[in-house]
């Protein structure tokens, strides 16, 4: 079973002729299981060795594992990786299923599926085989990883006619390469696989060419197969196989190909006027093959390979772990809990908690009464426009030949949004429902307020919803003549990779861009400038947030996502989105070491370099832990060799009740540093002025 | 402040789109039966229905969206149609033209929502207002033919296309079987079937999709298994919208006779 065949050495083998080694006590079965385990000896060598028959040797290693002396562990991604091939085995009625790891090894995933996948078809065929062999980029891997074996009379045959485009992994080469490591013969389809009409496929056919070669494609017995996803980022949209398939309004259905061919969610055939100029293998008469291999992997499969899954176009899978349970998951595949599996963090606890207690008078009505709060709070920094609660200005703020710098949200982030109107910071605000963007009436009020008559600046988190509204907006106000620049905030590094840093979501680091941005536009700078510099500190912001607990809206109180006794979830969103990732809780150093090191790896800052720090509590943390988080957080710039140049404890953008924390670090330049310092006062941040 | 949106609305964003123009628009052409006639009563009528629906969904909407959102879709859904219903209420357009009615529900669906869904179901609804043109009444086609203008509104304010996980999922595949059923002729509530069939197979099949719009997108893989909150409050919406079409007796069958 994979153990070690070393011989066994001298040095090693048993040191006393006439009983058990004192170390090993008095008991055989210790002996026996280190030397078989450990020592790498044969059940023969043990026996002689140790002075018993083979079967008695036997017997020792079953019972030193029945009683636990010898406990054989499965590393857990290969134990992963066996779970989900069997449940997919199991759920899909599958022949044969075979899962890798989804990180890790030498090479692409695709190149791994391709090797992997190419061992199976190894395996699997034999002498006589007519092999059908679709195209793609992981049907040419595994066609590039295919060694020969001595095998007789075997045939490749292309499953579909050919293309002319330029890709590496056209029907022609798949089925080329394969043949040659196999040392089959090649029959291809000597036609492209896509004509111009229905009438030319149907004269094509009739050549006796491709009449011979149809005929070895009705003989196959076994069949390669690549499954496309028609998702935007497919290569199958380059393939050149389809001249136009995604706007043909009779695919709209479709969620994945197969040899050219579309499938639904449901996995059955969708037809439409390309089927009739198709020259390749149908369907129906790929699902009467013997065997079907598939060979994918990868999230943008997942819907695509489901469908074929359904269908029973596969019965012989090669995935990815990460894909696989992607699958269960999306057919909504419970695993029977017969044994006890390295458990994953717990999902969801075994009661239903109750409701949270909240001091609310109608939920319908508490952002409205909310707001008449907040304005009565700070009637010398705010003020309702036209009366409305949902639009506030800056008592001191707007003034002719300034920018206008316009922010908003949902409700729920208090003191988040209204906090940063005032001097030296934003002229007005939008306020929506609570973790809902404003509608665009409010913002566009806010736009008329702010409007200085030299342009206003749009800063927001970057929210579908919100993007939405304030483009709305923002063609209003273009309308009256106002030009309006927008800038959504994306600082939330959690929420996407570095690569796609316009689509992540703005959070606690708008503190940081609320601040540059109401500097430059107080310092009277043009809309161009301020804008450059509001897009400046947004490159230069990193927040990571973690969640403890969840938050409750007003209207359901109840938790919004669920997590497990000592779970956390990493990179939460401000309005309780859940994270992408969850972990089990450690301590306030290791909570704080993670936001840290994300944003440090990301930030990649120099020895010297000067930073602005805020840890904000997303709601329900004590001020007392925040603390405790920034300690961590200057220990860790302190080892960097980072100075701090200001820090900002405390509530400064929330998510109504949860408990978490975010960390949010300005990379200061000196540009940077002299808007940050520039007096501003509003309800959530206060900067004096020179003395 | 009201005022300032119905300009802007014909200033720009909602404007109807070139490519819903090229449908033929509802007000001219036909003479209807009067008994097969939509009329703003029962246009209004769905509008109530759909507020009704949404606010007993709330609660299972919004658990939806706490799985892959911030939990407000079925609030967001239940006050926005409720605004609407109180909107239409105030200003009894049973004698104007229809299309006033949908301006009408847009805007005062989207300032009480704002949010994602706010812009979304505005730019559905005045979509579906710029389809009507002046017509008083609607062929039972035409009043299908409002899936299709809702719809278009919708892809063209939020870019999502189907398999993006969204709203898109339920609202595409049910105008394209409004298009296809009554290109091949169908019959009104045949056609209604189908659109109403594709739409909870679109809802489905979000199960499988990872999000690439909205919030959930963020989530990445973790956004699968889980039904779009979006597309199931669609698939109520269009099922709502067929079984009140149903029930005015109008689509070719009497009520009940399904």
């Amino acid at each position: 079973m994979g153990r070690p065949r070393s011989p066994a050495n001298a040095a090693t083998a048993p040191d006393r002729e006439d009983g058990i080694p004192l170390r090993f006590g008095d008991d055989p079965l210790l002996w026996a299981a280190w030397l078989y385990y450990e020592e790498g000896m044969t059940q023969g060598d043990i026996a002689e060795a140790i002075g018993v028959s083979r079967a008695t040797v036997n017997a020792y290693l079953a019972d030193a594992r029945a009683r636990g002396v010898v406990n054989i562990q499965i590393v857990q991604e290969k134990f992963q990786s066996l779970t989900i091939s069997n449940a997919l085995k199991d759920h899909f009625g599958l022949e044969e299923c075979i899962v890798i790891p989804t990180d890790g090894g030498d090479g692409s995933l695709i190149q791994r599926l391709g090797s992997v996948g190419a061992q199976v078809l190894s395996k699997l065929m034999k002498s006589g085989d007519t092999i059908g062999v679709t195209w793609g980029r992981t049907t040419l891997a595994l066609a590039m990883a295919m060694r020969g074996r001595d095998l007789q009379d075997l045939r490749v045959v292309q499953a579909t006619g050919g293309t002319t485009a330029r890709i590496k992994w056209t029907p022609e080469a798949c089925a080329t390469r394969l043949a040659e490591a196999i040392g089959a013969r090649c029959i291809p389809i000597s036609s492209p696989a896509m004509v111009s009409s229905p009438e030319v496929r149907d004269m094509l056919l009739r050549e006796a060419v491709l009449t011979e070669q149809f005929a070895a494609l009705a003989d196959v017995n076994r069949i390669v197969l690549g499954i496309s996803s028609l998702r935007p980022e497919s290569t199958i949209h380059t393939s050149g196989f389809f001249d136009d398939a995604r706007p043909h309004s009779d695919y709209i259905e479709a969620v994945g190909s197969i040899a050219g061919r579309f499938i639904n969610a449901r996995g059955e055939p969708v037809v439409g006027p390309l089927d009739a100029r198709t020259i390749g293998i149908e369907l129906a008469d790929l699902k009467k093959i013997h065997q079907r291999i598939a060979v994918a992997g990868g999230f943008d499969k997942v819907p695509a390979m489901l469908a074929a899954l359904r269908g029973g176009f596969v019965n012989v899978l090669v995935t990815d772990s990460a894909t696989g349970r992607g699958i269960l998951t999306a057919d909504s595949y419970v695993a029977s809990t017969r044994r006890s599996t390295p458990a994953p963090p717990s999902e969801v606890p075994a009661a239903r908690r109750s409701i949270v207690k909240k001091l609310i008078n109608n939920p319908a009505a508490i952002v409205s009464e909310s707001l008449e709060g907040a304005v009565l709070a700070h009637p010398h920094l705010i003020a309702p426009i036209d009366g409305s609660l949902r639009s506030l200005v800056a008592r001191d703020g707007p003034r002719p030949g300034k920018v206008g710098l316009v922010i908003g949200g949902g409700a729920g982030h208090e003191p988040g949004f209204l906090g940063y109107v005032g001097r030296g910071l934003a002229d007005a605000v939008a306020i929506g429902n609570v973790f809902a963007a404003p509608p665009p009436d409010p913002i566009l009020a806010c736009t008329l307020a702010a409007n200085g008559g030299s342009g206003v600046l749009y800063v927001y988190g970057n929210y579908s919803g919100d993007v939405m509204n304030f483009d709305i907006a923002a063609e209003m106000a273009e309308a009256q003549g106002i030009t309006v620049r927008t800038i959504v905030t994306t600082d939330d590094i959690a929420s996407g990779p570095l690569d796609n840093r316009g689509g992540r979501r703005g959070v606690a680091g708008n503190m940081f861009i609320f601040k540059i941005a109401g500097a430059a536009c107080d310092q009277m700078l043009p809309l161009d400038t301020c804008e450059a510099l509001t897009r400046h500190a947004n490159a230069r912001t990193y927040t990571v947030g973690i969640a403890l607990e969840p938050c409750s809206m007003p209207d359901t109180r109840r938790p919004s996502f669920v997590l497990g006794d000592n779970d956390i979830e990493i990179g939460v969103g401000v309005h309780g989105e859940p994270g992408v990732a969850r972990q089990k809780l450690g301590t306030a150093d290791d909570a704080a070491d993670l936001m840290i090191d994300r944003i440090l790896s990301e930030m990649n800052p120099s020895e010297g370099d000067r930073v602005a720090v805020l840890v904000n509590s997303l709601g329900g943390t004590p001020m007392m832990e925040l603390y405790v988080i920034n300690r961590r957080v200057r220990q860790r710039l302190k080892a960097r060799g980072i100075a701090v140049h200001a820090t900002w404890v405390g509530h400064y953008f929330t998510s109504l009740d949860m408990v978490g924390a975010s960390l949010s670090i300005l990379h200061l330049d000196e540009t940077l540093t002299d808007l940050l310092d520039a007096p501003c006062n509003g309800a959530a941040i206060y900067r004096p002025g020179p003395a | 402040m009201p005022l300032l949106l119905p300009i802007a609305l014909k200033a720009g964003p909602f404007h109807a789109t070139p490519s819903l123009l090229l449908h033929k628009t509802a007000g001219t052409g036909e003479c209807i039966h009067m008994t097969e006639a939509i009329l703003a009563s029962d246009l209004v009528n769905i509008l109530r229905a759909i507020s009704a629906r949404m606010n007993e969904d709330r609660n299972y909407l919004s658990e939806l969206d706490g799985q892959i959102g911030d939990a407000d879709h079925g609030a967001s859904m239940a006050q926005g149609f409720a605004a609407v219903v109180r909107a239409l209420h105030d200003a009894n357009p049973e004698d104007a033209p229809l299309s006033d009615l949908f301006s009408i529900a847009a805007r005062s669906f989207i300032n009480a929502v704002g949010g994602a869904p706010g812009p979304l179901y505005a730019s559905a609804m005045m979509s579906a207002a710029a389809f009507i043109g002046d017509a008083r009444r609607l062929t039972p086609a035409q009043a299908l033919q409002l899936i299709e203008a809702m719809s278009a509104g919708i892809a063209k304010r939020g870019k999502a296309v189907p398999g993006d996980k969204t709203m898109m999922d339920v609202w595409s595949p049910a105008a394209h079987a409004v298009r296809t059923g009554l290109e091949a002729g169908l019959p009104a509530h045949e056609v209604l079937d189908r659109a109403c069939a594709a739409a909870q197979a679109g809802c489905e099949a979000t199960r499988a999709m990872i999000a690439s719009r909205g919030r959930a997108s963020r989530l990445g893989a973790r956004s699968l298994g889980h039904l779009d909150p979006g597309a199931a409050s669609a698939a109520a919406i269009i099922e709502v919208i067929a079984t009140e079409l149903r029930a005015t007796g109008k689509m070719g069958l009497r009520p009940g006779a399904e």
